[in-house]
């Protein structure tokens, strides 16, 4: 990578994410990425939602990988709880929106964690609210997760598709429709590099080129 | 789930052998050479079926195509293999919802549903999940409340069928006890849902308090009360007990000479005798399967069908009709008190409103290993538990052939400017991005295709293309290096310690002739790859600033290799037809052969649209082995009308590739020859490109 292009469009971390600068990223210091990962213009990244009851434990190690803005002022809490995980090399396309899931529990309306793993790509207009999502998992442009759903590692999520809250999507499996369902089964060379399900180094790669 | 443009499907060679025929199957495609050199060459025969072109549009091809990553490899055959070409066997069963494993005994005797608390919806299919109804919060201890499945998508939840329930745990057997013996429905208020109750339901297994056959019960028997029905699942129960019973009554013991017809029962292998004897009169057959056949026919005994309620049979009440029909035009139901054909096909057949569907539990999924069809050899085997992604074997085809990608050739300004006299050429400078779903006709578009080199030896690969491809939309295409070397996919060390030692055994071997057709330019193409066979690898030079040149690769790497592939999309039925027609009134047609494609010519971009005509008139009657249609009759073509996807720019590309390997264990006893450590292997496909789809205008 060159020396920083003095006013690309994206914004590349000392662990390689590019970030678009028209991405709207709220609350940064309740989102980790972990590197090499994309986030495409008028994305919206909801870290501003995070837990706020005192009981989540769970905010793990917010230093190394952490691309908190350093300037941004952490205000409130000493120990940032985490609001949304993202692995490496995954690929937030134009206008997603990635929220944290959410659910009354107890009378408590609260907000979880979203954890992305690696070499997820979501697409175009897509809005995920899942509680997990795996690695290599395709999510296709203007899909709907719903809240607290879980996709497993290598799930395909088709295009449209409107994954029910709460849903599990097994590993391997094709969802699609409103509301989704098993639809079929990727084959056994998905995922592997360069072929489909494994090229996100490949568009990690181009970005910002 | 059909890709965006570009892709490249792989054609399974098992189309081609439609028989599967072991003999066959040896003699497809891959052989190793070196078993047999005496003998004709196996791969003789293949040679006057591959004369024909693969057609990406033929009905068939569906049913051979396929994404790369879905293919598989077997290493005993040597052969790609589809899932066409392969059993599966179930490994285990889980439920996709709760990802727990069903033991296959449990499947059995329970049926493939999940067994927990996973159910789907039966308005929509979304997962239900279970919510609780009141939120009390008492001290630490919260929320004992009653609980329902509610759906998170269309707000469905059981209240609607007044089902509550009572702990947040084994909801299948709470509502599998509500459904068969609580009266928590009124009758009248739905009559299906009300026979669920039965009486016999109260029994813990209908099949121990079966009465035996011919000895009924007379409280069930008798006319008074003639529709005390079990619920669905308790009739097929019934049913099901009932005629087993009858089967083993009417049929054999062993010691009665009259019922050897049947056999034991009507699934045993005696059915299939007596089913194979119906036809079969010769002695041959019966002779075959025992003398059992011999026996004079005797009638075999009556059996009878069910006739009470406790049997299973099931007399619908005389105004049961009637009064689904009142209730349908009644004021409470109307359209949305329906359930649709969708919501009852997952429900029992009585099922009519909406009110009457039941949640469904979760069906159960399986993972699958699969075994290559001819040999059986395991190809794919994934780790047994539900959760585990991955495999104790995997052997996919990725991993043995070239992985095919490809992407369109942007032209810069810079290279433009210097393809010679190209006339559309300027055009697409403008566009710095070529549109895939909408090609303009006759305009020459490059692309790059790369193929990855997967397996640690490296490969020979020699592409062809007929120069015209099939179907009415006649598109031109010239792979401008169809003969490449594809290096190893050795360790990336081994390469940086190497230096600058390519991998490549360069193209010592010209005299190996293209297979199938390629074009007149494709072979003198690869003659001169054979000249230059690495004059192209690029330089310091930016990725887009060269220009194709015949016979060079594009550009080369480690394990992969790019060539370019010029393509002239062909126009569609109907589509430039008004141009052509005055061209056509403008110069007379030119019957005779003008060849698309000249050698020293590498940019026949130079074709303008008023030669586009003469072009398709040349073009199927210099390729004999397209089985082209008419296109001098175009303009009287009745069918003017594109064909669904007819103009979805498809590539056939035969891909041959030749590499030595490593001898393997299946080659031991060759051990006293000197070539005994390399083996010469050989694998021939078609894939298919899809380059995008043709606009309509110029």
């Amino acid at each position: 990578m060159p020396p920083k292009a003095p006013k690309g469009e994206y914004i590349e971390t000392d662990t390689g994410n590019k970030i678009s600068r028209r991405s709207q990223i709220h609350g940064t210091q309740h989102i980790i990425l972990g590197g090499k990962t994309v986030i495409q213009a008028d994305a919206v990244i909801r870290g501003d939602l995070y837990r706020s009851s005192s009981s989540s434990s769970s905010s793990t190690n917010p230093s190394t990988t952490s691309t908190s803005d350093p300037s941004a002022s952490a205000p409130s809490a000493p120990t940032p709880s985490v609001a949304i995980t993202i692995g490496r090399y995954s690929y937030i396309s134009r206008q997603a929106i990635l929220r944290p899931p959410s659910r009354l529990h107890r009378g408590v309306y609260s907000f979880y964690p979203l954890k992305i793993g690696d070499h997820v790509f979501v697409g175009e207009r897509a809005v995920v609210e899942a509680a997990t999502v795996g690695n290599h998992v395709h999510i296709g442009k203007e899909a709907v997760i719903g809240s607290m759903a879980i996709l497993k590692d290598f799930a395909y999520v088709l295009d449209g598709a409107v994954v029910a809250p709460g849903m599990v999507v097994p590993s391997w499996c094709v969802v699609g429709g409103a509301p989704a369902r098993i639809v079929g089964e990727v084959g056994e060379g998905y995922g592997v590099e360069g072929a489909e399900g494994g090229l996100a180094r490949e568009r990690y790669r181009v970005v910002g080129r | 789930m059909s890709r965006p443009f570009p892709y490249a499907y792989i054609s399974c060679p098992c189309a081609n052998t439609p028989v599967p025929d072991p003999s066959k199957k040896r003699r497809s495609r891959e052989s190793p050479q070196k078993s047999n050199p005496d003998q004709p060459k196996p791969l003789l025969p293949i040679d006057d079926e591959d004369e024909q072109t693969f057609d990406p549009r033929s009905p068939r091809a569906n049913f051979s195509l396929y994404p790369p990553e879905q293919l598989l490899y077997c290493e005993d055959c040597h052969q790609i293999k589809c899932p066409r070409c392969i059993t599966e066997e179930i490994v285990c069963w889980y439920c996709p919802n709760c990802l727990f494993e069903t033991p296959s005994s449990m499947v059995r005797s329970e049926g493939n549903r999940c067994a927990r608390n996973c159910f789907n919806c039966p308005s929509c299919t979304a997962p239900l999940a279970v919510n609780t109804l009141e939120n009390v919060v008492t001290g630490g201890t919260s929320q004992q409340g009653p609980w329902v499945l509610s759906c998170g998508y269309c707000m469905w939840s059981t209240l609607d069928i007044g089902i509550k329930f009572d702990k947040p745990t084994n909801i299948r057997t709470q509502l599998s006890k509500m459904t068969e013996a609580t009266p928590v429905r009124s009758r009248q208020m739905s009559r299906t849902f009300g026979e669920l109750k039965s009486p016999l339901s109260t029994y813990s297994s209908i099949d121990e308090q079966f009465p035996p056959p011919g000895e009924t019960k007379p409280a069930e028997d008798s006319p008074d009360q003639p529709n005390i029905p079990l619920n669905p699942d308790a009739r097929f129960n019934a049913l099901k007990n009932f005629y087993k019973n009858q089967i083993s009554a009417t049929s054999s013991s062993p010691t009665d000479p009259l019922g050897m017809d049947f056999g034991s029962g009507f699934s045993s292998p005696g059915a299939l005798n007596r089913i194979m004897s119906l036809y079969t009169s010769s002695s041959r057959l019966s002779s075959l399967y025992g003398g059992a056949n011999k026996k004079p026919k005797t009638r075999p005994p009556v059996m009878r069908e069910a006739l009470t309620a406790s049997e299973g049979l099931k007399v619908p009440a005389p105004d049961a009709e009637d009064a689904v029909i009142q209730r349908i035009a009644g004021p409470d139901c109307g359209w949305d008190g329906l359930a649709s054909l969708e919501q009852r096909s997952f429900q029992s057949p009585d099922v009519r409103f909406v009110e009457d569907l039941l949640p469904l539990p979760v069906l159960l999924r399986t993972k699958r290993s699969k075994r290559c069809k001819s040999c059986k050899h395991i190809l794919v085997k994934p780790e047994l538990k539900p959760q585990s992604t991955r495999f104790r074997i995997r052997l996919i085809a990725l991993s043995y052939i070239p992985l095919p990608t490809l992407r369109p050739l942007n032209p810069s300004p810079h290279a433009t400017s210097a393809v010679p006299a190209g006339s559309t050429a300027t055009t697409t400078t403008t566009t710095t991005t070529t549109n895939l779903d909408a090609l303009s006709p006759l305009r020459p578009v490059q692309l790059l295709l790369t193929l990855k080199n997967h397996m640690f030896d490296p490969v020979r690969v020699t592409l062809a293309t007929p120069s015209v491809t099939p179907g009415r939309v006649a598109s031109k295409v010239t792979i401008l290096c169809p003969q490449f070397d594809i290096g190893a996919n050795s360790d990336v060390w081994d390469e940086a310690l190497q230096g600058a030692a390519a991998p490549t055994a360069s193209t010592t071997s010209t005299s190996t002739s293209t297979t199938a057709t390629t074009t007149a330019a494709a072979t003198a193409a690869a003659a001169a790859a054979a000249t230059d066979p690495r004059g192209s690898r690029s330089g310091g030079l930016g990725m887009y600033e060269k220009v194709a040149e015949a016979g060079k690769v594009w550009d080369k790497g480690r394990n992969w290799t790019t060539v370019v592939l010029e393509v002239v999309p062909g126009t569609l039925p109907g589509g430039v037809r008004r141009q052509q027609q005055q061209q056509q009134l403008q110069k007379p047609k030119k019957p005779s052969v003008v060849r698309g494609f000249d050698l020293d010519n590498t940019n026949t971009n130079t074709n303008t649209k008023s030669d586009s005509d003469s072009d398709n008139d040349s073009d199927s009657d210099s390729s004999g082995d397209v089985p082209a249609l008419d296109w001098s009759g175009q303009a009287s073509d009745p069918r003017q009308q594109l064909q669904p996807d007819e103009d979805v720019l498809e590539i056939p590309v035969f891909v041959r590739m030749e590499w030595d390997s490593e001898n393997q264990i299946d080659n031991e006893h060759a051990v006293g020859r000197p070539s005994a450590d390399t083996v010469k292997r050989e694998l021939a496909y078609w894939m298919v490109l899809g380059v995008g789809r043709i606009g309509r205008v110029l």
